[in-house]
């Protein structure tokens, strides 16, 4: 494995370091970072429980390699705070809505949606089904994400 | 995993560095499909080389007659971009078709043509925007219809170590549609997908493409329908024949997603419903 000299971005703190060139997106932020908050689910670009924001938009680091963060800036569900340091308001309204049960699927919801918040603040509803499609959730049933996800639109421009 | 993946930082680099590189080796650009791959065991390459931020390929560029869109130009950056939206009416109407919006930010045009996979939407799309695709290997150049690029499911024309520098669609104004039909309305895998440029004035087509996914071993130019259509009406009776003629021409398969006779009777309704929205 030859190393390679990653320079990036890792929720707001700069990080250089060594990594083996071949290192996944997701094993470096799991293990080599030790962020746990991104999930392995699919492994094949299906479920979005591993989305992470690279320069502000959500991809899967499921399917990324660590050299593909070179020169970037990541954000993983650790990174998304409130404006006073505590929950974000994403965080605050899926835990209103119930939008959460087992967990596993909702710092990939949570940063698919702000993806989509943060590029269209007026999101309409059929806006945010149509951004939620690559995120499988098996226990909520959609309804109450996407309520809870109006509700930090709403509280976000009132 | 491979054992290594080289990321160069230019085009020069890139050439200048091949040599040295393990010799299997492939590009890889958003990795959403080369990861996947990887992910279910399914690639053995030594090396990968990332080309995904290549400056030289990362640009949308308009000359006076035509749009060169680089091969590692992000499918979301498409999405968004103007002269793409004017230009290429079928590609426009494709992409909210393609995969999902965070595979959009990672995926790009030029790996959807590299992977050569029959139920690519991006390629679809862009066989029926009449496009040509631009290759490198070192200093020599050349230029294929884009339709040819594809030998057989998931092969291409591309010599070793030849890389997709993009895609050039001429300036011609027309109108677009993209039909698809997969196991759900938003990311799935196509069963077929009917992709339609035309020129329409007073009433009548004056050129028509049309281009299919999954109903062939490639992503097909169906090139007697296309010219069928040139001059004709557009009406219910046109979009009937054409739904007639259009099953004639592929040659679907029946697999895990569909089944063949399925397959060929879709591309019949998903045409016409194109030549609908195109008269529209």
């Amino acid at each position: 494995m030859r190393p390679f000299a990653l320079k990036c971005k890792v929720n707001g703190l700069a990080i250089e370091r060594e990594i083996p060139s071949s290192r996944s997106l997701l094993d470096f932020i799991r293990e080599d970072l030790g962020l746990k908050g991104t999930k392995e689910g699919c492994g094949e670009g299906e479920c979005g429980a591993c989305l992470v924001l690279l320069d502000g938009k959500a991809v899967n680091s499921c399917l990324m390699m660590a050299v593909q963060l070179h020169g970037k800036e990541l954000v993983t569900i650790e990174g998304l705070k409130g404006r006073d340091g505590g929950l974000h308001a994403l965080q605050k309204t899926f835990m209103e809505e119930g939008a959460v049960q087992c967990g596993f699927c909702t710092p990939g919801l949570i940063i698919a949606s702000e993806a989509l918040l943060r590029r269209k603040p007026d999101a309409t509803l059929e806006d945010i089904k149509q951004e939620l499609t690559g995120n499988l959730c098996r226990c909520t049933g959609y309804e109450k994400v996407l309520s809870a996800v109006e509700k930090a639109r709403d509280n976000r421009n009132a | 995993m491979p054992e290594f993946i080289a990321k160069p930082a230019s085009l020069k680099e890139l050439w200048k560095q091949l040599p040295s590189l393990p010799s299997s080796r492939r590009y890889l650009a958003g990795g959403t499909d080369l990861v996947t791959a990887d992910n279910a065991g399914a690639d053995h390459s030594g090396c990968w080389i990332d080309i995904g931020d290549l400056p030289e390929l990362r640009a949308v560029k308009e000359t006076a007659s035509s749009l060169f869109i680089g091969s590692a130009v992000k499918i979301s950056e498409l999405e968004r971009s103007a002269p793409v939206r004017k230009w290429c009416p079928v590609l426009s109407a494709a992409i909210p078709h393609f995969a999902s919006p965070s595979l959009r930010n990672m995926a790009t045009l030029g790996g959807n043509a590299a992977n050569a996979s029959p139920c690519a939407d991006g390629v679809c799309a862009l066989v029926a925007e009449d496009a040509s695709v631009l290759l490198a290997l070192k200093d020599a150049r050349r230029r294929l219809p884009l339709k040819d690029l594809f030998t057989g499911p998931k092969r291409t024309a591309l010599k070793r170590d030849e890389l997709i520098l993009g895609f050039e669609v001429p300036k011609r104004p027309h109108a677009g549609a993209y039909f698809k039909l997969g196991p759900r309305a938003r990311f799935g895998i196509s069963k077929a997908a009917v992709a339609l440029a035309a020129e329409i004035s007073g009433g009548r087509v004056k050129r028509a493409a049309v281009a299919l996914g999954s109903v062939a071993p490639v992503p097909l130019y169906a090139a007697r329908t296309s010219a069928w259509l040139a001059g004709r009406e557009l009406s219910p009776e046109t979009a009937a024949e054409a739904a007639e003629l259009i099953k004639s021409e592929v040659s679907p398969i029946t697999d895990a997603r569909s089944e063949a006779a399925y397959r060929r009777e879709m591309c019949g309704v998903l045409l016409s419903r194109a030549l609908e929205s195109a008269a529209a």
